[in-house]
C-alpha cells in the first residue's frame, strides 16, 4: 500500500511525489491557504501527523486568495502509475475498455485516452456497468479473447455483478479492473468513503476465476499478466483486478524498476492419451454412437474438429445451443432428432456439455416433479469437459451429476484432433463400409428435418403479430449472401435460424446468456458487433423487448461509437417466459389464468422502441405488425447498417 | 444506481412436452369419438386380431386400456394423426411402416379401439362450438402463450401445433383437463365443456397454411 509521502523512502530519495489526496485537499480546499499562509499549512501537517491532538481547521482569511506563494507546491506530474498500467494492458493486446466513467479509476481512464492514445485499448462509453460486462462477454465469443471493463469497486461492481455471473456461467473471459481507495486516510469525502471497500472482489469471488489486489506497480504488472493467462486457459472465465486509486494516480518513482512479464503462448489442456484411446475404442465399436456438443465451439477450430470426428465415424451430431458447434445443414447434423437418437444410442460422447444429465433425461414440471431417462439400458457415456478442471461450490451452475463411464477433464475443442486421429487408427475397411451406410441414412433424415422445419414455418406465415418463423425467414432472405454474424440467442425464437438458415461459420452464432440473466442480449450483441466491425461482417441481433428494457442506454453506445448492428426486435410485449410460469401456478391452483398477465406483460402503455432508439440517435422503424411490411423495412435498415451505423426495427411478434 | 433484479428463464428442457402418444392416456372415458368420421370404415373384429398379432396389446393392454404404453381406447386422436404416430412414434414405441401394418389394418384397429372401451358418455360432441368465442377464449385463457395465436406451436415451449386439431374433441378435452406432459392442467372449472367446444371450433376454423412450395422465402 502507498505510504504517507513524508515517510516514504522514495520521498526522501527523489523529488517529492505529489500525493493525490493532498493535491485534492490543497486544490479544493486549501491550496491558496498553503500558498499564502505557510504557517497554516504547517499547522495542518502537524495535525495530520498527530491524530491525538484535535485542532479545529484554521479559517481561510480572504487575503489568502491573492497572496504570493512563498513555496510552490508540485501540482503536476509527467507520468503516473496508471500510465504504466495502460502499458501493461496494451501488452496483452486488449482492444477496448468498456466502462461507465467513475472517479475511483479516473487515473486509468485518463491514461487510456491520453497516454495510450485511446487506441488498443479504446474507451467505449457505456451507460451501465451491466452493459459494459455484457459487451465484453459478447466480444469474447466472437474474438476469442477478452476486453477490459473498468468499474467502481463498489457501486459499479454491484451493477456489473449479474453480467459477470452470466459470463461465468457461459465460460467467457472478461477482464475486470475495478477502482478502489484502499488506504482509509486517503479518502477525502463521503463519496470516496462510500465508494471504498475493504475487499472489493469479495462480492463476486464466487463467480470469477481469480482476483487480486496489487500493492505496487510491479505487482500490478505480474497480476495483470497472470489474470489474463488464467482467464484464457480453459475453462475460460472472468477475472478481476483491483486498481488502487493511489497506485493509479501517484507518480512512478524514478528509481522503480518496472517490468511487464511475458505472457507466452497458452496451450489449452488436452485429454489424457490413454483416456482418448479408450474413448476412440468405444466410439468405433458402437453401433449407434451419438455426439452431443454444447459449449464446444470456443474458436473457429471447434466446428472444424467436430466435423472431422463426426465424418470419421459417420456419427450423428446433436448441436446444443451453447455455441456454434456444427454446420446447420451438414448431413450429420441431427439436432432436432436428439431425443430419438439418445434413445437408440449405445455410446454417447458429450462435448463441453452444460447439462449432460438434462440432455439424457426428460423432466416434467408438474406438482410432483419427475424425470425419466431417455437412454436405453447399458448406454456408455463419455464426457470431455473443461468444467471438470475448475468448479466452485456456492453457485450451482455445475448442473446435475451425470453418471459418465469415461470423464476426460480437458478442453473439448483442443482434445478432438487427437481423438479423431485415434479413431482413424482403429478403422478397418469393414468399419468404413458400415459407417458410410450409417451416414447415408442420416443424410436423408437431415433433408427430411429441413422439410419439416419449412412446413412448420408455414403455419402462421401471414399471422399478425408476426410469427418468429416469418421474422427469421425475412431476415435470412436479406443476409444470406453476405458475410453475416448472428449475435443473439435463438431459444426464444424457437431456434428458427438453426432450423432454416445455412450456418457454417464459427461467428454465425454465439450462444446465450449463460446464467439466464436477462439484460444480456442487447449489450452482448453490441460487443459482438464491435468485434465483427473490423472484419466488415454484418452483425444481426434478434432482440427481445424485455431484455432491452433493462439497460436501453446501450443503444446510445452503439450510435456513439458507430457500431454497425441490425437489431430486429422480437417484441411480444411481455416477459413472456414469466407469463407462462405464472400461468402454470394459476392452473395448478385452479384459479383461472386471466390475471397471469399482471406483473409479466410490458404494455399499457406499449413501449415504442422505434422512438426510444431514435432518441438515442439510431435509425429505427416500427412498430411493424404486418408481415408484408417487414422485408422492405429490413432492406431500408440494412442500408443504414451498410454505412457503418446501427439500426433497429421494432417488430410485433408472436409470443414464441 | 440500482441493481436490476436477475431474471431466470426456465430452461426450455423443462417445457418439453410428453404429449405425443401420452395424450391418449387419460382416465376419463367417452363414447366413440367423432374421430370415426375421419377414419375409413374398419372391421373391429379384424382389428382385435391385428391388435394382438402386432403385439400392440403387449404394451397397451388387450383392450387398449393402457399398460406399459398409454391408453389407446377410445382413440383420442383423429385417424390421420393416429396413423402418423404409428408410423413415426415418439419415445420408445417401435415404428410400424405401411408394409408391416397397412393403413387398412390400422383402420380395423382404430375401429376396434373405438368399440373396445366406449366408456362414459360425453356430451362434448353434441355441443356446437362458437369459433369466434373460441378465438377469444384462446387468448384470454392463455392458450396462445405456448401454442401461438394461430395454434402453430412453439419449439421453445414444447407446445405442439394444435391447429388443425389432431385430437378428437374428447381427446382434446381429456388432455387439457389432465395433461400427461408439461402443459398445466385446465380443469373443467377453468375451461368448461362449452369453452372446450368453442376453442375446438376455433382451431378447426383456422385456414391451412400456404404450401411451402408457394413461399419463396422457405425455399432457399
Amino acid at each position: 500500500m502507498r505510504k504517507s509521502k513524508d515517510d516514504s523512502p522514495d520521498a526522501r530519495k527523489s523529488p517529492r511525489p505529489v500525493d493525490r489526496r493532498s493535491f485534492l485537499k490543497s486544490a479544493a480546499v486549501g491550496a491558496a491557504v498553503i500558498a499564502a499562509n505557510p504557517a497554516a499549512s504547517r499547522a495542518q501537517q502537524v495535525e495530520a501527523r498527530n491524530a491525538a491532538r484535535v485542532v479545529p481547521p484554521a479559517p481561510i482569511p480572504p487575503e489568502a486568495e491573492i497572496g504570493a506563494p512563498s513555496r510552490l507546491e508540485v501540482l503536476t506530474e509527467s507520468r503516473s502509475g496508471s500510465d504504466f498500467m495502460v502499458d501493461v494492458i496494451k501488452s496483452l493486446g486488449i482492444e477496448y475498455v468498456c466502462s461507465n466513467p467513475g472517479a475511483s479509476f479516473r487515473g486509468l481512464h485518463e491514461s487510456v485516452i491520453n497516454y495510450g492514445g485511446n487506441k488498443n485499448p479504446e474507451f467505449i462509453t457505456c451507460c451501465h456497468e451491466e452493459s459494459s460486462v455484457a459487451m465484453a462477454h459478447g466480444y469474447a465469443k466472437i474474438e476469442g479473447k477478452p476486453i477490459a471493463v473498468f468499474a467502481h469497486g463498489t457501486v459499479g461492481l454491484q451493477h456489473a455483478s449479474m453480467a459477470i455471473y452470466n459470463a461465468w456461467c457461459d465460460r467467457a473471459p472478461v477482464y475486470m479492473i475495478i477502482g478502489n481507495i484502499v488506504d482509509a486516510t486517503k479518502r477525502i469525502s463521503a463519496v470516496e468513503w462510500a465508494h471504498s471497500v475493504q475487499d472489493a472482489a469479495a462480492m463476486v469471488r464466487d463467480f470469477v476465476k481469480w482476483d487480486d489486489l496489487p500493492a505496487s506497480l510491479p505487482h500490478f504488472a505480474e497480476s495483470a499478466v497472470r489474470a489474463y493467462k488464467i482467464a484464457m486457459t480453459p475453462p475460460t472465465l472472468p477475472v478481476l483486478l483491483v486498481a488502487d486509486a493511489e497506485l493509479q494516480e501517484n507518480p512512478i518513482p524514478d528509481d522503480l524498476a518496472l517490468h511487464i512479464p511475458k505472457l507466452g503462448q497458452l496451450a489449452p489442456p488436452v485429454g489424457d492419451p490413454a483416456a482418448i484411446a479408450e474413448a476412440a475404442r468405444m466410439l468405433v465399436a458402437a453401433q449407434n454412437p451419438v455426439l452431443i456438443a454444447d459449449r464446444l465451439g470456443r474458436t473457429p477450430a471447434g466446428m472444424k474438429n467436430l466435423v472431422d470426428l463426426a465424418e470419421a465415424l459417420q456419427a450423428p451430431v446433436v448441436s446444443r445451443p451453447g455455441r456454434m458447434n456444427f454446420p446447420s445443414r451438414h448431413p450429420l447434423n441431427q439436432s432436432d432428432r436428439a431425443n430419438a437418437l439418445v434413445g437408440q444410442a449405445d455410446v454417447i460422447l458429450g462435448l463441453e456439455m452444460i447439462d449432460f444429465w438434462g440432455s439424457l433425461n426428460a423432466s416434467r414440471d408438474q406438482m410432483r416433479r419427475t424425470s425419466v431417462p431417455l437412454t436405453k439400458n447399458g448406454v456408455k457415456l463419455i464426457s470431455i469437459n473443461s468444467d471438470d478442471l475448475f468448479t466452485k461450490s456456492n453457485y450451482q451452475d455445475f448442473d446435475r451429476f451425470p453418471e459418465v463411464d469415461l470423464a476426460i477433464a480437458a478442453d473439448g475443442e483442443a482434445t478432438l484432433p487427437s481423438l479423431t486421429e485415434a479413431v482413424k487408427r482403429l478403422l478397418t475397411d469393414d468399419n468404413r463400409r458400415a459407417f458410410q451406410q450409417r451416414g447415408a441414412q442420416f443424410a436423408a433424415a437431415r433433408q427430411q428435418s429441413l422439410e419439416r422445419a419449412r412446413e412448420a414455418a408455414a403455419y402462421g406465415w401471414d399471422a399478425s403479430p408476426i410469427s418468429t418463423a416469418r421474422l427469421c425467414a425475412e431476415v435470412w432472405n436479406q443476409i444470406k449472401d453476405r458475410d453475416w454474424s448472428l449475435v443473439s440467442a435463438t431459444t426464444m425464437i424457437n431456434n428458427w435460424p438453426q432450423r432454416l438458415w445455412n450456418m457454417d461459420k464459427h461467428y454465425q452464432y454465439i450462444g446465450a446468456q449463460g446464467g439466464y440473466g436477462i439484460g444480456y442480449g442487447a449489450p452482448a450483441a453490441a460487443g459482438a458487433a464491435l468485434a465483427n466491425r473490423k472484419y466488415g461482417r454484418l452483425s444481426v441481433n434478434i432482440q427481445c423487448d424485455g431484455d432491452l428494457m433493462y439497460a436501453p442506454g446501450i443503444l446510445w453506445t452503439t450510435a456513439h461509437h458507430k457500431i454497425p448492428l441490425l437489431s430486429v426486435m422480437h417484441n411480444n410485449r411481455a416477459y413472456h417466459q414469466e407469463v407462462m410460469q405464472v400461468q402454470i401456478m394459476a392452473d395448478r391452483h385452479n384459479r383461472g389464468v386471466d390475471r397471469a398477465v399482471i406483473g409479466t406483460t410490458i404494455n399499457q402503455p406499449n413501449v415504442d422502441f422505434a422512438k426510444v432508439a431514435q432518441g438515442m440517435g439510431i435509425y429505427a422503424e416500427g412498430p411493424i405488425s404486418d408481415p408484408k411490411d417487414l422485408g422492405p423495412a429490413i432492406k431500408r435498415a440494412l442500408e443504414v447498417v451498410n454505412r457503418g451505423e446501427p439500426a433497429l426495427l421494432d417488430v410485433l411478434t408472436q409470443p414464441r | 444506481m440500482m441493481i436490476r433484479p436477475m431474471r431466470i428463464a426456465l430452461p426450455a428442457v423443462l417445457m418439453t412436452a410428453f404429449v405425443i402418444l401420452c395424450a391418449q392416456s387419460r382416465p376419463v372415458q367417452s363414447q366413440p369419438t367423432p374421430g370415426a368420421q375421419n377414419a375409413p370404415a374398419g372391421n373391429a373384429d379384424k382389428g382385435k386380431d391385428a391388435f394382438n398379432a402386432r403385439m400392440c396389446a403387449a404394451c397397451h393392454g388387450p383392450a387398449g386400456q393402457g399398460a406399459v404404453g398409454p391408453q389407446l381406447a377410445p382413440p383420442g386422436r383423429l385417424f390421420p394423426d393416429f396413423v402418423q404416430k404409428v408410423r413415426q412414434p415418439a419415445g420408445k414405441m417401435p415404428p410400424f411402416n405401411a408394409q408391416a401394418l397397412p393403413d387398412a389394418q390400422l383402420a380395423d384397429i382404430y375401429a376396434y379401439l373405438q368399440a373396445a372401451n366406449p366408456g362414459a358418455a360425453s356430451n362434448l360432441s353434441s355441443l356446437t362450438g362458437d369459433a369466434q368465442n373460441g378465438g377469444r377464449i384462446f387468448v384470454s385463457d392463455g392458450c396462445y402463450e405456448c401454442h401461438g395465436r394461430v395454434g402453430q406451436g412453439a419449439q421453445q415451449t414444447g407446445a405442439p401445433r394444435i391447429a388443425p386439431p389432431a385430437l378428437t374433441i374428447d381427446g382434446f378435452a381429456r388432455y387439457i383437463h389432465a395433461p400427461t406432459g408439461n402443459m398445466p392442467p385446465y380443469t373443467s372449472k377453468v375451461v368448461p365443456d362449452q369453452a372446450v367446444a368453442d376453442i375446438y371450433a376455433f382451431l378447426k376454423s383456422l385456414p391451412p397454411p400456404p404450401p411451402v412450395k408457394d413461399i419463396p422465402l422457405l425455399n432457399q
